[in-house]
């Protein structure tokens, strides 16, 4: 393929050259005028400045807006790593204060059973609760005072509150303790205000009843109950807990009830064992020191 | 002797696990006993030997904690864990679903026999009670545990060290 030169025209070179020309004598005019005459050059330009002015502002808000945001950005990054660490001090703290709440209530609870240990007409062991539930069919916890701290069966186990069951097996270093809500335990109580006594016994459902009332007993919903003494395991006056329901069918020789204990079972965790106590009753003062006041 | 140590520590484990942490596991106040399902799950996987031992053994201890007298435990649940092990020897594969099953029925029959001598005495709506509220939902709750840890057992067994694995020995 031949080969092919670009040759201007002579025209077009001429054009140019006067073009350059103009433009050279625009600029040595500019130049050598006056200051006050180039003003109108500036006013000229202004409009055209409006066209440069769009884009630099749009560029300038970018720019400060991509600065802005690295800065907050690296702030936040600072916030959020102090955050971080606020949050682990706050959960560090949430478990001291818990702790440190756990540790007080055992200690008011501890220290009740102790002001109750000190006061009451009885020799008492304090026992903590390290075990409950080895089989399902026995309302059983396990205590950590056993043969060595002169626990046997049989002995009554109390809190401050009132009865709460019974030892029916002693290691050396624990005991086992049948709740009052067992149907193998079964205590006598009374009717604190009528004096009307019976049998306290759980059930498989794990409620109490007090059976074999007398027919012609005066029993009311909320009467207080309390043992009656007559069992070697608790002495007369502490507190079982209130008749809630009371039955008597037409064919039944005794009248039974419902009994709601005043121990909560299953918040337990210090309680008294018996070791023994001196019967505090006599004829004259049937009523022993620890009998609380009737209804 | 390094094995005996290690059962017996086991053993010591779950009945202390059972004693402490059971209401961990409680749905509506219901307990797995954790002591027969090892018993049984030693049954499956290796012999009806082991499960005896294992359950005579937990037993012992279980007994040792309960306020019933001694023995019933010990009783039950080496004959659970002699049963785990030979019924091994009348499926082809013992799988997950076959220990479930045969947990149950286990569960049922120690439930059953404990409750019997707990209150020999008990009227039958309180028989019935006991019966649908507590054995039956205890007896289903260990049967799951107990499949749930077979299928557990056996998925890595290569990492518990399980040597010998019951495939039925018919």
């Amino acid at each position: 393929m031949p080969r092919t030169e670009h040759t201007s025209s002579p025209l077009t070179t001429g054009l140019r050259r006067f073009l350059v020309g103009v433009f050279l004598l625009i600029v040595l005019l500019f130049l050598f005028l006056p200051r006050q005459s180039q003003e109108w050059v500036r006013q000229i330009g202004g409009p055209l400045a409006l066209i440069l002015e769009g884009p630099l502002h749009l560029v300038a808000t970018i720019q400060n807006s991509a600065g802005e945001t690295w800065s907050q950005y690296i702030a936040f990054q600072q916030v959020w790593e102090e955050n971080q660490q606020l949050k682990l001090e706050i959960q560090k703290l949430q478990g001291e204060q818990n702790r440190l709440r756990e540790q007080a209530i055992l200690a008011m609870d501890y220290q009740k059973l102790s002001a109750y240990q000190v006061t009451a007409p009885m020799v008492t062991v304090q026992a903590h609760i390290i075990g409950r539930k080895v089989s399902d069919w026995y309302r059983a916890m396990i205590l950590d005072k056993g043969a060595r701290d002169g626990i046997h069966t049989e002995m009554g186990v109390i809190t401050e509150a009132g009865v709460v069951g019974r030892i029916v097996r002693v290691n050396p270093m624990t005991s086992i303790m049948l709740l009052l809500s067992d149907p193998n335990v079964a205590i006598t109580g009374m009717i604190q205000s009528s004096r009307d006594e019976g049998i306290i016994k759980g059930t498989p459902q794990g409620t109490i009843h007090m059976n074999y009332l007398p027919p012609l007993s005066s029993v009311q919903v909320g009467d207080n109950i309390v043992t009656s003494g007559l069992t070697d395991d608790f002495p007369r006056g502490l507190q079982i807990g209130r008749i809630q329901q009371v039955t008597k069918a037409a064919t039944d020789l005794f009248q039974s009830g419902e009994v709601t204990p005043i121990v909560d079972f299953s918040k337990l965790e210090g309680v008294l064992i018996i070791t023994s106590f001196q019967p505090t009753v006599s004829l004259e003062h049937p009523q022993s020191p620890t009998t609380l006041p009737p209804k | 002797m390094m094995l005996i140590i290690l059962y017996i520590g086991l053993c010591v484990a779950t009945v202390v696990i059972q004693a402490t942490f059971s209401s961990w596991l409680s749905i509506n106040g219901i307990h797995p006993d954790l002591c027969l399902i090892l018993a049984c799950l030693i049954g499956f996987l290796s012999n009806e030997y082991k499960g005896l031992m294992i359950g005579l053994t937990i037993g012992l201890l279980q007994d040792l904690l309960s306020p019933g007298g001694i023995g019933i435990n010990m009783i039950l649940k080496g004959l659970a864990g002699t049963l785990a092990g030979a019924t091994t020897h009348t499926v082809s594969t013992v799988t997950p679903s076959a220990t479930s099953i045969i947990t149950l029925v286990l569960s049922l029959g120690c439930g059953m026999a404990s409750l019997i001598v707990a209150y020999p005495a008990l009227k039958g709506t309180e028989a019935f009670h006991a019966i649908s509220w507590v054995l039956v939902p205890q007896s289903l709750y260990n049967s799951i545990l107990a499949s749930g840890f077979f299928w557990l057992i056996h998925r890595f067994r290569h990492a518990f060290g399980v040597v010998h694995f019951a495939h039925g020995r018919r």
